[in-house]
């Protein structure tokens, strides 16, 4: 290279063909491991692939597995499970987690330890946490039955995973459990950088804790707040591991990964669980795309 | 200069990166040979059976030097295991020689073509030592794809003392034991008549079918056509329902065998309907029920005359990706693992029961285990549920209609009819 006489001039176009090179070992990887998957579960998505029938030569069929998914009845109930489930959980996440932000945004003594005992059941595997609250709300010796009937509550020990409300009652209780503190301490993050100033501002002016709330609050905080929401609709939308150990999918909670597993892995259907899993993607894109509308050019001021 | 040393080292960096990759892959290949030419087999398992066959496993590999065998054990839950299999066998993964699946499973994966074919192998002079029962679940399209390795059944096991107490003689009705239920309740600490596993899971089907074998109805008849939605399965369903409002924990609907057995233990139930292993596991340690177990076959229905249990049990497959060379070793320890002998041990050290017939005759195992006496008939009367690739999403049928049942979600009657239309769409 040393000699030659560079036809294309400009410093930023060297520096840019050298950023290029060293990122391509990187590049290749994520095209590997992230997008090569996505297009070969759309790629099985347009065959027929039963595991269990290898005599079929997994034929093309193009778009009819996707047409089947609108037939499937098991397929849109999951999927209305799914959203019910979603908008359960993420609103009452909202509410639990905002409030705590509020509360630790405050000083108080004490206030670090709060803040890193709060992340616990954050840390806590989702498979143990789903474990051991189906132990207690088990109908024999189960804690929040013991609970509820000392106080007066309930008067009998109640089997609440063997009915279909009672199932969903005890799933968006553990999920909320579980993510309340991540969305509390996504917002606390927001939350500290409200600039004192213009809390004092508004004293001045005469407003009062609620709008002092609703005019500096919330639109200082309104960007980090939709980011944390972004990311637990997402992660609501797919729940598995919470569903697969607590009901196993019965009593109306199977949620549309839990069909997708049941296709691929039980029923060895390659492809029309692949047309589930993109389904998945697809649905889960759009959000991403609804709520980057909304952020607008918000995300890069971060 | 500078600026061709960074180069060279992009370069070698991206190298460097790029040739790492190639570690990411690789097969792994179980076909180590040491230098004295030694086969080494991996063999996987649930670990529900994990200590007794680590035992029999290292005498074989104590016994001789030729073949080393290695287990790789799964949790104990028939799915997951299924999952783990499908998982590498579907990729024409090596790493797994032999395996023990769930007897259900055979049809499903031999199927799909990934059981060696075993008819050769093991000839009429093993096969007719075992149960028959087990045989034919272990032969897909009449070729012998599967090695029965030991079987098992449900057996009704219930609470001798109160039975004493109220000097009562064993029931063997349904409508029997209901009876003898009411007067129980407050006896020694019992609170439930029935307990047994009516969770939305493989347990169920075992358990629904039973009490529509024990009615005289049945899933498919010699034709194969489904019968599903028949009078006498509307009765037998109706009779599980009735003990699952009026006579079972109320949690019974979400429970498994580890959770019944739980309840059962702890001295609450008149009886449970469990495997039989369940003779020896649920007298253990921290148990209220030891010394006073009963066991006998199942109760039969108003239109039963024959009590049937439902057999379970793993039978031993061999990888059918494997090389020759690996696949004579697997034969050479199957063919240890089935033999009478090994048979013996195994019973004497994990109370699973055995699949070569003469066992249960021994003197000496009768001696351990008395009540094998009465269990080769119940065994003998074992039926299989229903053999079919397609058994995953029969089962996944099953499971959901009559567990919809049993909740009350769905009526009985409508139940049963969209489960007949399922299981038809099925087997088209």
């Amino acid at each position: 290279m040393i000699g030659k006489k560079k036809r294309y001039g400009s410093l930023e176009k060297t520096e840019g063909r050298d950023a290029w090179i060293m990122m391509a070992p990187a590049i290749i990887v994520l095209l590997v491991v992230a997008v090569y998957p996505v297009l070969r579960t759309f790629w099985l998505s347009l065959h027929e692939m039963v595991l269990t029938d290898p005599g079929s030569g997994y034929p093309f069929i193009g778009l009819k597995n996707y047409l089947e998914i609108f037939n499937d009845k098991r397929a849109l109930t999951s999927i209305v499970f799914t959203l019910k489930f979603t908008i359960a959980t993420v609103s009452l996440e909202l509410l639990i987690g905002f409030t705590a932000a509020l509360i630790m945004n405050k000083a108080f003594k004490g206030k670090g330890l709060v803040r890193a005992a709060i992340l616990i059941p954050w840390a806590i595997p989702t498979s143990v946490s789903a474990l051991m609250w189906k132990f207690i709300y088990n109908d024999q010796y189960g804690l929040f039955n013991d609970i509820l009937c000392k106080l007066g509550v309930i008067d009998g020990y109640k089997a609440w995973l063997s009915t279909a409300d009672g199932s969903f009652m005890a799933l968006v209780i553990t999920d909320v459990w579980k993510t309340a503190p991540y969305m509390a301490l996504l917002i606390l993050a927001g939350l500290q950088m409200v600039s004192e100033d213009l809390y004092e501002a508004a004293k001045i002016d005469g407003a009062n804790v609620f709008q002092r709330f609703f005019y500096v609050t919330l639109p200082c905080v309104k960007s980090t707040v939709l980011v944390a929401l972004l990311f637990r609709t997402l992660d609501a939308f797919r729940v598995f591991d919470l569903i697969s150990v607590m009901t196993g999918g019965a009593n109306g909670t199977e949620s549309v990964s839990i069909y997708a597993y049941s296709n691929l892995m039980k029923f060895l259907d390659f492809g029309y669980g692949s047309a589930i899993a993109v389904l998945i993607f697809a649905v889960v894109f759009i959000i991403s795309l609804l709520y980057m509308r909304v952020l607008g050019d918000q995300i890069t001021d971060m | 200069m500078r600026k061709r040393v960074k180069q060279v080292i992009a370069g070698a960096v991206a190298a460097l990166m790029a040739a790492s990759m190639i570690g990411c892959g690789g097969e792994s290949d179980s076909s180590k040979k040491s230098p004295d030419d030694q086969i080494t087999l991996k063999f996987s398992f649930d670990q529900g059976v994990g200590e007794a066959t680590q035992k029999i496993v290292d005498q074989y590999n104590a016994s001789q030097d030729k073949i080393k065998v290695e287990t790789v054990l799964l949790p104990q839950d028939a799915n997951q295991v299924h999952d783990d299999f499908v998982n590498k066998l579907a990729s024409g993964d090596t790493s797994v020689d032999i395996m023990g699946l769930d007897v259900v499973y055979i049809a499903e994966f031999a199927s799909a073509g990934w059981l060696m074919d075993l008819s050769d192998e093991l000839d009429a002079s093993i096969t007719d030592t075992m149960l028959e029962g087990t045989v034919e679940g272990a032969t897909y399209e009449g070729k012998l794809v599967a090695a029965p390795w030991f079987t098992n059944s449900s057996v009704l096991f219930y609470r001798q003392d109160v039975l004493d107490q109220l000097g009562a003689e064993v029931p063997t009705t349904y409508e029997g034991w209901m009876e003898l239920a009411d007067q129980a309740v407050g006896i020694n600490g019992v609170e439930y008549g029935a307990d047994f596993q009516a969770a939305q899971s493989e347990a169920l089907v075992c358990n629904w079918v039973e009490y529509v074998w024990n009615n005289g109805g049945d899933v498919l008849d010699e034709d194969g056509t489904v019968v599903i939605n028949s009078a006498n399965n509307l009765e037998a369903t109706n009779i599980m329902k009735k003990l699952v409002d009026q006579y079972a924990p109320e949690g019974v609907t979400t429970y498994t065998e580890t959770e019944s057995e739980q309840v059962f233990k702890e001295g609450k139930c008149l009886f449970i309907r469990d495997w039989s292993g369940f003779w020896s596991s649920g007298q253990d340690e921290g148990s209220k029920v030891t010394g006073v177990i009963g066991a006998t076959t199942l109760p039969v229905g108003p239109s039963g005359e024959e009590s049937h249990s439902c057999l379970g049990g793993l039978d031993l497959v061999v990888n059918n990706a494997i090389s020759d060379g690996q696949k004579e070793a697997a034969v050479e320890f199957i063919k240890y693992m089935v033999s009478a002998d090994t048979q013996k041990e195994m019973t004497l050290i994990s109370a699973q029961p055995p699949v070569v017939k003469e066992v249960y005759t021994d003197s000496e195992i009768l001696e351990e285990i008395p009540f094998y006496e009465d269990f080769y008939g119940v065994i003998l009367g074992g039926k299989s549920r229903p053999k079919s690739p397609q058994y995953a999403k029969v089962s996944d049928a099953i499971q959901r209609n009559i567990h919809q049942a049993l909740t009350g979600e769905v009526e009985v009657q409508a139940a049963l009819d969209t489960l007949q239309e399922e299981v038809e769409e099925l087997s088209k």
